[in-house]
């Protein structure tokens, strides 16, 4: 395979290309489905290919296969150069690539519990501890959709320019959906993930069925005692939770440099801000915002993207200034800079394109009692069902799904639906005070054409928001 | 690639397996992405695979093999065994359909032209150049060309080819960050193929949201553009299906038999239409696709099945296999009998809305969702389009919407892009008193 991957990107090179690079990648893995009891089946996954993306004379070709013969792997890059060639006579300036270090590294994740070892009869208990747990909690919840899922990727990438990076991430994650019924009332927490680059141990350390227990509860509760939240401008305190989503949307994706040079403007959308934005301020100075690939066991995991680049902590805002954009080769070199390890691909087949791995609202130095006590009148807002942003990253709506009422600087009955629709800016700004304890959750980041749904941590601190409109 | 299929039914039946489908694909897709009037990246996608479906007691496995060599093969099959044999049945499980059947051809569903055709940026550059001639100064977009074989073996007599091929492509407009327009156009036969028209519909819309104001919150009659209602719709393709109610992703949860949506409002989904990107002969158990109503004057009349979730509840497949989810083909809003011109008369005061995106659920079952209109965004009076507006988002209830549907438009489009993976055809809908809401700091 070592050699197939080499071969490709030399044979790129014989046929004129300027820049090549192959990834090879294998996925082997088992997903396994549990509804309302019933297993519905085990899906092994075994999917493994070869991509190349190649540069000629300014234009980018990219193509694939999962014939792992030498002919079909020429044939591919046949392909690929024969686009680039093609495509380089539609564009108005040459595409060029940022000048980086490159390295011949391997690395792997260590698993102390393998999942590799273990049944899918084994695995299966895990989506039956949550059923137990659910079942036993006294509440109703008619539709429950369990999933689990692992798998190992293990990539090898070479460039021309002396990068040849192997790697062997496994994923390990659970997915439940519960709706709750009570009182001929509705009430859901669905897609709610639990996931690690690591063992079964994670799993168990993170104990899934306990969060779906919690979150049934609260559901029942939020049908028995919610009542409506105020209305109009009131304080906000958001968990971890709601901080991560709100940072994944609207600080992460709008410093994406495709966004910001209209590459997705097609698809994923553009950006409110602008290159020369770099130096503003966007929020408030407790804002800062860390966008990091390297936390170990982190669901967005890296140590090298996939153009091959090192990766480290980025900081999109920092002290309420934005700092860094996320970027890539090409968007690096449009900017006159250094790649930042920001291209990702989610397998073989698809072009790297600038993507999030982790990104979380830094610590402050608040605790979560200080943040509470001398909120007036308020929402404090668990965790989010609905939400949304314009294609600018601007306008965005969260929905809480358990949130409390905050009254003098006390924690109250459960709130329904309380509704957070604010600009990004207005977000930012009013955030006056930001928590002690960091806290992630997992996500899978849609973009890309064809979509690639890249594995994301979003988290961060609590923080309190000051004097924002809450609607109902 | 039969030898391949029959290979591996006639080694999983030696196993022991009970029902086994195999269904293999070739598949030959090219892409041009483009961005700010110049292509971005093209590329090219060659895989070869077997989805493999089996059922041991009731226990059931599948995987996807893509090495199709005969020790892989019985090394895989062996494993997805020892696998099944381990598992609890799925007590709801109740077998796939009996074949063989008559497969009959469907029009327009392959062209050799689109296997024959050696370089697209032609039309890519037809799309950017009508786009800038209607005053756009930036366009972005995509193309597809398609080119699929499907064959489908199952230990239940079923043996089964379709070859089709699609063009495709995507096109937003740009005229400043603010002001933009979006069409689209698909085909599966290269003749029919008009990236002109999305072109120039993208440049045209973009031209008019030039200068927009700021929208406010309210009730409106909304007319939506067939892109924007397409983006709904696709939604009613997962959520039509058995397996979402099941599951609870759905707002058709317990309301078979009622009525969900305005009177005279008729809903399908039709497998087996010709020139349609969803197009299929067959499902993923080998009947032949259909069209099936889901919706008829107002009443939902059916979820969407495979053979086992129609026995389980006493009725028909409606062939959409998905063996463990049934899905959609090609969704069908039926259109009406007003003019793009009657349709705007109807309105007093209101909104055109020509696209949306990144349309959320708070919860399935309720159908409480919000969705945000990008694109051109207008506010009419009397009938006309009197200024744009952006910054608004639609935020209402799936059902609602579906039953304050006042007229339809009298053309049909097929829609299918990024935002609209299952291709739905429909006309501009008129909705009466949509909630529109924005952010407020």
């Amino acid at each position: 395979m070592h050699e197939l991957v080499e071969f490709a990107v030399e044979k790129a090179l014989e046929l004129g290309a300027k820049y090549a690079e192959a990834r090879f990648e294998e996925h082997s893995g088992v997903s396994i489905f549990m509804k309302n009891g019933n297993p519905e089946g085990l899906g092994i996954r075994a999917d493994r290919g070869i991509g190349v993306r190649v540069l000629v004379n300014g234009g980018m070709g990219f193509a694939s296969t999962n014939v792992l013969t030498k002919e079909s792997v020429s044939e591919a890059v046949k392909k690929a150069v024969k686009l680039a060639k093609a495509t380089s006579k539609v564009r108005n300036r040459p595409i060029e690539f940022s000048e980086e270090r490159f390295h011949e590294v391997y690395y792997e994740v260590r698993m102390k519990k393998d999942f590799r070892d273990y049944s899918g009869e084994e695995k299966m208990e895990y989506l039956k501890l949550i059923e137990e747990e659910v079942l036993n909690s006294g509440v109703n919840v008619p539709m429950r959709f369990l999933s689990y899922q692992d798998w190992i990727a293990h990539k090898y990438f070479v460039n021309n320019e002396g990068a040849k990076v192997e790697s062997v991430i496994p994923r390990v994650s659970i997915t439940y959906n519960l709706v709750v019924f009570e009182e001929g009332q509705v009430e859901q927490a669905p897609f709610v993930k639990t996931a690690f680059t690591g063992g079964l141990e994670l799993i168990e350390k993170a104990e899934p069925w306990k969060k779906a227990l919690n979150d049934v509860k609260a559901l029942h509760r939020l049908i028995k005692e919610g009542k409506k939240p105020p209305e109009g401008k009131v304080d906000v305190v958001i968990s971890p939770e709601v901080a991560g989503i709100a940072v994944h949307e609207s600080v992460g994706h709008p410093y994406e440099a495709d966004r910001i040079f209209g590459r997705e403007a097609a698809q994923a959308g553009e950006s409110f801000v602008k290159p020369e934005m770099l130096g503003q301020k966007i929020g408030s100075e407790v804002v800062t915002v860390i966008e990091d690939p390297t936390i170990p066991n982190s669901w967005g995991f890296y140590l090298y993207d996939d153009e091959g680049v090192k990766a480290r902590p980025r900081y999109l805002i920092k002290d309420g200034i934005i700092t860094e954009f996320l970027m890539n080769r090409e968007y690096a070199y449009y900017l006159g800079t250094h790649s930042n390890a920001s291209a990702r691909a989610i397998n073989y087949d698809r072009e790297p394109i600038v993507r999030m791995a982790n990104t979380y609202l830094a610590p402050g130095d608040y605790s979560f009692e200080e943040l509470i006590e001398d909120v007036k009148l308020g929402v404090y807002m668990v965790s989010f069902n609905e939400w949304n942003i314009d294609d600018r990253r601007y306008q965005q709506r969260y929905i809480g799904r358990e949130a409390y009422l905050i009254e003098n600087g006390e924690i109250k009955h459960p709130v329904r639906r309380p509704i957070l629709e604010i600009t990004t800016k207005g977000l930012w700004s009013s955030v006056d005070a930001v928590g002690k304890e960091v806290e992630f959750y997992p996500g899978t980041c849609g973009k890309g054409e064809p979509g690639q749904g890249v594995p994301v941590w979003m988290g961060g601190a609590s923080a309190r928001l000051r004097d924002v409109v809450l609607r109902r | 690639m039969f030898d391949v299929n029959e290979l591996i039914l006639k080694k999983a039946k030696e196993i022991g397996f009970g029902d086994v489908v195999v269904l293999s694909y070739e598949t030959q897709r090219r892409q041009v992405r483009f961005a700010n009037n110049e292509i971005t990246v093209a590329k090219n996608w060659h895989y070869q695979k077997s989805v493999i479906f089996a059922e041991y007691e009731k226990r059931l496995v599948s995987t996807e093999l893509t090495a199709l060599d005969e020790k892989i093969i019985e090394e895989t099959l062996k494993m997805l065994f020892k696998t099944a044999k381990a598992m609890e049945p799925k007590k709801d499980y109740y077998g796939i359909a009996e074949g063989p059947f008559e497969y009959k051809d469907i029009p327009e569903t392959f062209d050799k032209a689109i296997v024959e055709l050696d370089e697209p940026n032609e039309y890519v550059e037809i799309a950017i150049n009508s786009a800038l001639e209607e005053g756009a100064k930036r366009v972005a977009g995509v193309l597809y060309t398609d080119y699929n074989k499907l064959y489908l073996t199952t230990s239940n007599n079923v043996e089964a080819f379709d070859e089709g091929t699609g063009i495709e492509i995507s096109v937003r407009a740009f005229v400043d960050d603010v002001a933009s327009g979006h069409g689209t156009n698909s085909v599966r036969v290269l003749k029919k193929f008009d990236p002109e028209s999305a072109g120039r519909k993208a440049g045209e819309i973009a031209k008019l949201a030039v200068n927009p104001e700021e929208g406010e919150a309210g009730k409106y009659d909304v007319i939506f553009d067939p892109l924007a209602f397409a983006n709904l719709l696709s939604y009613m393709s997962f959520m039509a299906s058995a397996f979402a109610v099941e599951a609870g992703f759905s707002f058709l949860v317990g309301k078979l038999g009622q009525k969900i949506a305005s009177e005279g409002i008729v809903l399908k989904d039709v497998g087996n239409m010709p020139n349609a990107y969803g197009t299929r002969k067959f499902d993923d158990e080998g009947v032949p696709t259909q069209e099936t109503t889901i919706i008829e004057n107002g009443v939902l009349k059916t979820y969407l099945l495979n053979t086992s979730l129609a026995r389980k509840y006493n009725t028909k497949t409606t062939a959409n296999a998905g063996l463990t989810m049934p899905r959609a083909w090609n969704i069908y809003l039926e259109a009406g009998d007003y003019s793009k011109e009657e349709l705007f008369s109807e309105v007093k005061r209101g909104i055109y809305i020509t696209n949306v995106w990144y349309t959320r659920f708070q919860n399935y079952v309720a159908g409480d969702f919000s969705t945000i209109p990008r694109d051109g965004t207008f506010l009419i009076e009397n009938g006309e389009i009197v200024k744009p507006i952006r910054n608004i988002r639609v935020s209402d209830n799936f059902q609602r919407i579906l039953e304050s549907i006042v007229a339809l438009g009298k053309e049909l489009y097929h829609i299918h892009w990024w935002e609209v993976r299952t291709p739905v055809f429909t006309p501009y809908v008129l909705v009466k008193d949509v909630g529109i809401t924005k952010a407020t700091k």
